[in-house]
């Protein structure tokens, strides 16, 4: 086998029922599936039989990173947690989880590319991996213990540079709402039960080995400062969202820098001052999403950005907010990004000093601190929404009976007190009583266990609910159809973000139109968000391209979140970024030159294989019609005005069925049942899938 | 005439290519040294015939980061390590970063609130002090090994002559000596030659490279260092003291 860069080669499998430790050649078995997602869906196929159980010890589950993790390419750090998914409703399914951090890195120097861990322990133990070698170790005296208590000790054990990844008393308690975290408050949704269904309650990683670098090594410097050039803010938002002398454009972006706007917490504070694209050296100020998420106010808390290993944006704000120390005895420093962020305010409705005034922000401060420390998940904010909606509309007191709902204080709830959090949060984790237990379980069960038809939650746009317990995700309220397509493909909320990534970057529209015409070959693939045209084939085209850069990404472990590059904030060219750079870093890195489409056909076998494992799964090749639906609220805009009008983002029935006409057409699959045909399978490679399929009925012709 | 020797050392001091110059004459050291060499000799020491060399000279400049912007994304340790040498390696980067992001939870030294991811947020960044005479690991170094770069005055691992002993490593305050497990060879910050990576890299402007100023009375010792003295630079140091 070529000696490749990039990938260090090693895979580690950890049978946690016997204690059996192998090491596997990467290469050998995964080099068609990259890494992260890649491997992590290959894994699921070969290994865990339909009918598996998330819990069962079969189940299992797979940390993947890629040839890029650990690197200098831009924005590597994600690491890609692939399972059967305990909040997919009504059966489990394929799902995979990714946290940022310093974890995919310190994998790579430790000396792998992927940990893929099953059976069961029999008394709780965490996983010891030191540079090459893995060891299981005794968890009884951690069990129990909070994520930071548990990193700390483990730190201790192996040392500063260690990173840990680990559950809290959520997975403990295998609350299938609970999260995997490292490095300190970067987490992966929805796997922290199946760890703690193995007894296993953390992985430490520590390692003094290096990551080559196949190319010349001028060329990798000039490509990764290439890359870097064509950086914008997080969720690559190339125009600033203020006026800057430097900018021709501004719009509602998360490029929040300005002069004046300062890190008011740091040490001595910081003014983010003009942040010039050219200036390379100023990327980390672009973003505060403290102050993009909560508002002017949070700029005086901010003690820096911060985020994964080797990423220059920083979406993950660290915060000193004093005052919440004396208040709520919880650290006064707390970080995180997005709906991480916002874990703790989003349960209110309303808060005394209003939406952000400084008790939203305390609310924010002590919801990271316990859902970060007891590992609470919670689904992309649907959590949130729901507790409001059960409460509001009364059904969450008829659910939990009388005495359960006495003892809430539902009068600090209604007024907006954080303190009503630490109950709610900590019953949660512990599946207290009634109403702690059903929000734990995520949407769907909840939903069943009460007996509220998930229809209902289907009807209301203003719950954000998709399917199979999980909510929307970058859907028709921003790419129309394109993003309804891409919300029906997964088993989860669809994590995606190359085509939101472009939509909202902040350019004008007509700018943006030049764009779509060389990477979808039409102006008509975007429209205005909120002023959409009837469905053409070139939507579809963008449909297809944003799912396979995100498995793509996921595999080669560079963000989705900040990905894909094809606009970029320099003027003189155009705004236009680059759909080739995945290419040009992942041939350099490893050695192995592989053009843009031959990239893209690994992203569709990963995806094509995910598509298989639902498949296999749920027991039926009608895709179409069982797995990729969209709830009703599409169809509705709130104002009530028609389709296709200008400030509706209402869907049209027919409209979207030949959507979904034109995507699977556009994958090769068949338009009936949305199934990939056997033909399809063998192009890409997956004889095996076509095979089994075969044989069991499910094939597709 | 400087330049022709220049480019002789820095091939020398690249990280990975190893000399076929076995050592330093000390009519080419005066040569490299050179002008401002020469003036100083009347107050400076240095070795005489095959014993060893002292270096006298002050570095030109230094890098020095500024932790209040560091935001621990550790690309300076990537582009030390990968741009330098062609590998992704923390642990060879000569700026360190990594040790320093999560904090006070191993350092048993330090109590309560202190810098990392885990207690304030500041992330220190650690970096080479290109030491005044004497310099620690310099005259630690039993086999000459670290010595002058021409251009810049870094204290430099001579690759050729490094046997990989380690013995640097423990004699460095700061444990600013890396090694690299591949080559066997110490390494250590030589400032890239004048145009230092790590600060190019810094998304930040959390670091600089300024005019050498004198660090090692400021900043604490990260470690108990070994104060060794290979015997030749010894009999080296009899001559002036
Ligand atoms: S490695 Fe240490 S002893 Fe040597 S010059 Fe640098 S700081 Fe001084
Ligand atoms: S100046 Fe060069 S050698 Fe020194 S730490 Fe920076 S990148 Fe590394
Ligand atoms: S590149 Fe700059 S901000 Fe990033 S870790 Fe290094 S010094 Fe800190």
């Amino acid at each position: 086998m070529a000696n490749y860069g990039g990938w260090v080669g090693k895979t580690l499998r950890v049978d946690l029922s016997n204690g059996n430790i192998s090491i596997e050649n990467t290469l050998e078995k995964y080099k068609d599936y990259l890494g992260g997602t890649g491997i992590g869906y290959k894994v699921l196929w070969d290994e865990v039989p339909a009918g598996t159980q998330p819990f069962d010890p079969v189940n299992r589950i797979v940390f993947g990173v890629g040839p890029l993790a650990g690197t200098g390419a831009p924005c590597n750090g994600r690491t890609a947690i692939t399972t059967l998914w305990p909040t997919c409703w009504p059966k489990s399914l394929v799902a995979s989880g990714h946290m940022g951090g310093n974890f995919a890195a310190e994998l790579k120097y430790a000396g792998f590319d992927a940990i893929i861990i099953y059976g069961k322990a029999d008394q709780p133990v965490w996983l010891c991996i030191l540079d090459g070698k893995a060891e299981i170790r005794d968890a009884r005296n951690l069990w129990g213990e909070g994520i930071r208590r548990t990193s700390m000790e483990i730190s201790r054990q192996m040392g500063p540079r260690a990173s840990v990844a680990a559950i809290g008393q959520a997975g403990e308690n295998l609350v299938p709402m609970s999260v995997v975290i490292n490095s300190h408050s970067h987490s992966a949704g929805g796997v922290g039960s199946v760890m703690g269904s193995k007894n296993l309650k953390a992985i430490g990683v520590l390692g003094t080995g290096s990551i080559r670098i196949a190319g010349n090594k001028e060329e990798w410097e000039k490509a990764v400062n290439y890359h870097l050039s064509l950086l914008g803010a997080n969720n690559q938002h190339v125009v600033p969202d203020s006026p800057q002398k430097w900018s021709e454009y501004y719009g509602p972006t998360r490029w929040v820098a300005s002069p004046g706007r300062r890190w008011g917490a740091a040490s001595s504070s910081i003014d983010t001052g003009s942040c010039d694209p050219h200036n390379l050296n100023r990327i980390a100020y672009r973003t505060n999403n403290a102050a993009f998420f909560l508002g002017e106010r949070a700029w005086k808390y901010t003690v820096r950005g911060n985020g994964c290993s080797s990423c220059p944006i920083r979406c993950h704000t660290i915060l000193k907010v004093p005052s919440v120390s004396s208040k709520y005895g919880i650290p006064e420093i707390g970080q995180n990004t997005c709906v991480g962020m916002l874990f703790g305010r989003n349960f209110f409705r309303s808060f005394p000093d209003g939406p952000k005034g400084e008790t939203s922000i305390e609310a924010c401060m002590v919801g990271m601190s316990l859902a970060d420390d007891l590992g609470i998940w919670d689904n992309y904010g649907q959590m949130q929404r729901d507790f409001q909606e059960l409460y509001y509309s009364g059904i969450l007191k008829e659910k939990v009976g009388s005495k359960e709902f006495k003892s809430y204080s539902w009068d600090e709830y209604e007024k907006g007190s954080p303190n009503f959090l630490f109950k709610l949060l900590r019953g949660i984790a512990l599946k207290r009583d009634e109403l702690t237990t059903a929000l734990g379980m995520g949407t769907g069960y909840h939903l069943e266990r009460w007996g509220i038809p998930e229809k209902d939650w289907q009807e209301r746009p203003e719950l954000s609910y998709w399917k199979m317990g999980h909510p929307r995700h970058h859907s028709s309220e921003e790419a129309g159809q394109t993003g309804v397509i891409i919300n029906t493909q997964y088993n989860r909320d669809s994590q995606c973000h190359s085509h939101t990534n472009f939509i909202r970057n902040g350019l004008p529209l007509h700018v943006q139109k030049q764009i779509a015409v060389d990477i979808w070959g039409s102006t008509d693939a975007i429209d205005a968000m909120s002023a959409y045209s009837p469905m053409n084939v070139y939507k579809a085209k963008m449909a297809k391209w944003s799912i396979l850069r995100k498995e793509l990404h996921d595999s080669l472990s560079i963000c989705n979140w900040m990905g894909p590059w094809i606009a970029s904030p320099l003027k003189e060219h155009n705004y236009k970024g680059d759909d080739s750079v995945e290419s040009l870093l992942y041939s350099l890195a490893t050695g192995n030159p592989k053009s843009r489409e031959e990239l893209d056909k690994d992203s569709e076998r990963i995806f094509v294989l995910h598509r298989a494992l639902t498949i296999r799964d749920m027991q039926t090749s009608d895709m179409r019609t069982k797995h990729d639906t969209v709830p009703k609220w599409i169809f509705k805009d709130q104002a009530g005005k028609p389709p296709f009008s200008s400030g509706s983002s209402a869907m049209d029935p027919d409209d979207i069925k030949l959507a979904m006409d034109m995507f699977y057409s556009e994958m090769g699959w068949d338009l009936e049942t949305g199934a990939p045909r056997t033909e399809t399978y063998q192009k890409l490679g997956l004889q095996d899938v076509a095979d089994v399929f075969d044989r069991n009925g499910l094939a597709v012709g | 005439m400087t330049k022709k020797n220049d480019g002789d050392i820095l091939k020398r001091n690249g990280p990975s290519v190893h000399s076929s110059n076995p050592c330093f004459s000390r009519r080419e050291f005066l040569f490299m040294g050179g002008i401002i060499f020469t003036a100083a000799t009347a107050s400076q020491c240095w070795s005489s015939g095959n014993s060893s060399l002292i270096i006298i000279e002050q570095a030109n400049g230094l890098v020095v980061g500024d932790p209040s912007k560091c935001v621990g994304c550790r690309r300076c340790e990537l582009a030390c390590s990968e741009f330098n040498d062609g590998k992704a390696s923390p642990v060879i980067s000569r700026i360190k970063i990594s040790r320093n992001l999560n904090p006070w939870i191993s350092n048993p030294g330090v109590k309560q609130f202190g810098p990392g991811t885990f207690g304030n947020g500041l992330v220190i960044q650690d970096l080479c002090k290109q030491c005044p005479h004497p310099v620690p690991c310099a005259n630690a170094c039993p086999h000459n090994a670290i010595v002058l770069a021409p251009n810049t005055k870094a204290r430099v691992v001579d690759s050729a002559k490094c046997v990989g002993c380690k013995i640097c490593q423990r004699a460095c305050p700061w444990d600013m000596i890396s090694f690299d497990p591949d080559t066997n060879r110490a390494t250590k910050c030589f400032l890239c030659n004048g145009n230092p990576k790590c600060v190019a890299a810094c998304p930040a402007e959390a670091l600089k490279y300024v005019p050498w100023c004198d660090l090692t009375k400021i900043e604490r010792p990260r470690i108990s260092p070994n104060t060794f003295i290979s015997p030749s630079k010894a009999s080296t140091c009899i001559e002036c003291h």
